[in-house]
């Protein structure tokens, strides 16, 4: 958001040195967040996530494909973000790709860990039909619907409502009778399997103004930050995930200190994200 | 390949003149001045408003009216395949998968105009049989959506100042066109921008000798005509006209007739939305018993 008047900036600057935000939060408190699953019925699962004014769909899509040749025993997993313009006139175009990019880079690296796979949150090995021949791929779509700061946490938080909504249909593998490569992949429509969600990571991202950090900030609190570091937490409490932000330096017993902060904000926004995400699923039965 | 059964039931149960359920909700982006989503059966789009404002690129500027600038855009998981969107890349094998929400009997559209083994077959035919590109085809769309929607704002009470129409795709299952309009025409109303009428639009088409209202997607890629009206109900004209395939004359005038019906029944249901929306606006301001 732009335009803010020194007056505007002063008196957030000074809400957040006092504890008392603009809309009445604490430093380290979030906004209230609203998940509805099973949004988008053609794809596999899918989520839509409303942390304040941000609104954020996440959609996952399984399609057959062949594992890669270094890595024979995994699946893929891949994640695309998509800034609507209806979110800000800016992203008009080709305007919104420079923000896609960056936090669909920030998600792979919070939620889909290392090169080989170490600390992801959905293990790739458990996509694996056939090693070497099939196995699934991930396509986690994301679209920002509406925006109004801290998108990476309700990104994250949003494909992690999205996977628990996930159903992959169960898979029979039977080998070719004779050596003309045509496999055949049984596609089951009735069973589903659910994936274990539980060790998915939540994103919590620390933006530092003047001399303090909040968390989820909203934009007209991110227009003043100066940097921002946002760390992924899963439920045991491990960093799985970290990225910094914004041009001005930090110091390092800062950062220690602010993953010490996000690791025990994260508890609270896991539970909370989970009951929510069980409501919703709940939600989803009831109605026929 | 059987549109109307015997009984006269259309693929997805439907009689001939029946539309898909219509659905409306106002105000879901908060941040933007206008805002809704719109859904016609299983086509969902969200239309966002912002303006009247400063115009943005000065050389645009007119002096004695709005510019009115709008654009469409597909989310990815719009379509029941993923495709990718990065490169023209749309001729790779042919992959095919059950929706398994919707359960249904959609046939996998593989041919269409000499272009082979497409991905994705919730997308409206169009794409094919032009044979470009998907900016090509938004281009068009942001364009119709942007005459349909000026020729019914007030531009020139606005004079130097832009509005901006921003629709975008969840859900394609035929009929995108004109829920666009659909959800922009209440995106703006809720933005309070001045209008000459509530233009709502919708198509119909023509197969196995019947004339269907409002197609899906697997009706729209059947091949037959597809007639999309659009209307400003009150004055009585037509704002948007257009038609692929062909048609007898006798018969398009029948399908047009019965577009305009669905335009009608479209416009009585905004108006409802409307008037609920601004009742609960009126009970929140306090002014309500």
């Amino acid at each position: 958001m732009e335009g803010l008047s020194v007056g505007e900036r002063n008196f957030i600057k000074g809400g957040i040195a006092q504890d008392l935000r603009n809309d009445g939060r604490k430093r380290l408190t979030y906004r209230p967040i609203y998940v509805e699953t099973g949004v988008i019925p053609q794809a596999n699962g899918s989520a839509k996530v409303k942390l304040g004014a941000t609104d954020v769909i996440a959609s996952v899509k399984a399609e057959l494909g062949k594992p890669t040749l270094s890595h024979p025993d995994q699946g893929k997993v891949f994640i695309y973000v998509e800034c609507s313009p209806t979110a800000e006139p800016s992203f008009e175009g080709r305007g919104g790709e420079e923000l896609s990019t960056e936090l669909s880079t920030a998600l792979e690296r919070s939620l889909l860990g290392g090169k080989s796979g170490a600390g992801a949150g959905i293990d790739p090995a458990s996509l694996l039909i056939k090693e070497g021949k099939v196995c699934w791929d991930l396509y986690v779509d994301c679209l920002v619907i509406s925006s109004d700061g801290n998108l990476l946490d309700a990104l994250g938080a949003a494909i992690k409502a999205a996977l628990s909504n996930t159903g992959i249909p169960r898979v029979q593998f039977r080998e070719a009778a004779s050596s003309d490569e045509h496999a055949d992949v049984d596609v089951s429509d009735e069973e589903f399997l659910q994936f274990d969600t539980s060790g998915v990571p939540v994103i919590v991202t620390l933006t530092k103004v003047g001399r303090h950090y909040i968390v989820d900030a909203t934009s007209e609190e991110e227009s003043l930050m100066s940097s921002a570091v946002s760390i992924s937490v899963n439920r045991r409490g491990l960093i799985c995930g970290l990225t910094k932000r914004g041009g001005a330096g930090l110091d390092p017993s800062v950062i220690l200190d602010m993953i010490s902060v996000a690791k025990h904000v994260s508890e609270q926004l896991i539970n909370k994200l989970d009951s929510e995400i069980e409501a919703a699923e709940r939600a989803n039965e009831e109605e026929p | 390949m059987e549109y109307v059964n015997p009984e006269g039931l259309r693929l997805d149960g439907r009689r001939p003149m029946e539309m898909r359920q219509l659905r409306a909700e106002i105000g879901v982006v908060s941040r933007a001045d206008g805002s809704a989503s719109f859904e016609m059966g299983n086509t969902k789009v969200i239309a966002a408003v912002y303006g009247p404002r400063e115009v943005q690129n000065r050389s645009q500027q007119m002096n004695d009216q709005a510019l009115v600038r709008c654009e469409y855009s597909m989310a990815n998981f719009s379509t029941g395949d993923r495709r990718r969107k990065t490169k023209g890349d749309r001729t790779g094998g042919g992959k095919r998968t059950v929706i398994p929400a919707l359960n249904c009997s959609y046939l996998v559209v593989q041919k269409m105009e000499g272009i082979q083994s497409t991905n994705g077959y919730w997308m409206d035919k169009k794409t094919y049989s032009i044979g470009v590109g998907f900016s090509g085809r938004s281009t068009e769309i942001s364009l119709v959506i942007r005459q349909t929607m000026e020729a019914c704002i007030l531009t020139h009470l606005m004079p130097r100042s832009q509005i901006d129409i921003y629709v975008q795709v969840l859900q394609a299952d035929g009929g995108t066109r004109s829920a666009c309009i659909n959800a922009a025409t209440l995106a703006l109303a809720d933005a309070g921008i001045p209008m000459r009428d509530l233009v709502t639009s919708c198509s119909a088409g023509y197969l196995n000798s019947t004339p269907l209202l409002d197609l899906n997607y697997l009706e729209d890629s059947a091949g037959g005509a597809d007639v999309t009206v659009g209307i400003l109900p009150k004055l009585d004209k037509v704002t948007l006209l257009q038609m692929d395939a062909k048609l007898p004359m006798d018969i398009f005038e029948n399908v047009m007739q019965l577009a305009v019906e669905g335009c009608k029944a479209v416009e009585s249901h905004i108006r409802e939305i409307l008037l609920e929306n601004a009742q609960t606006l009126v009970i929140r301001q306090g002014y309500g018993s």
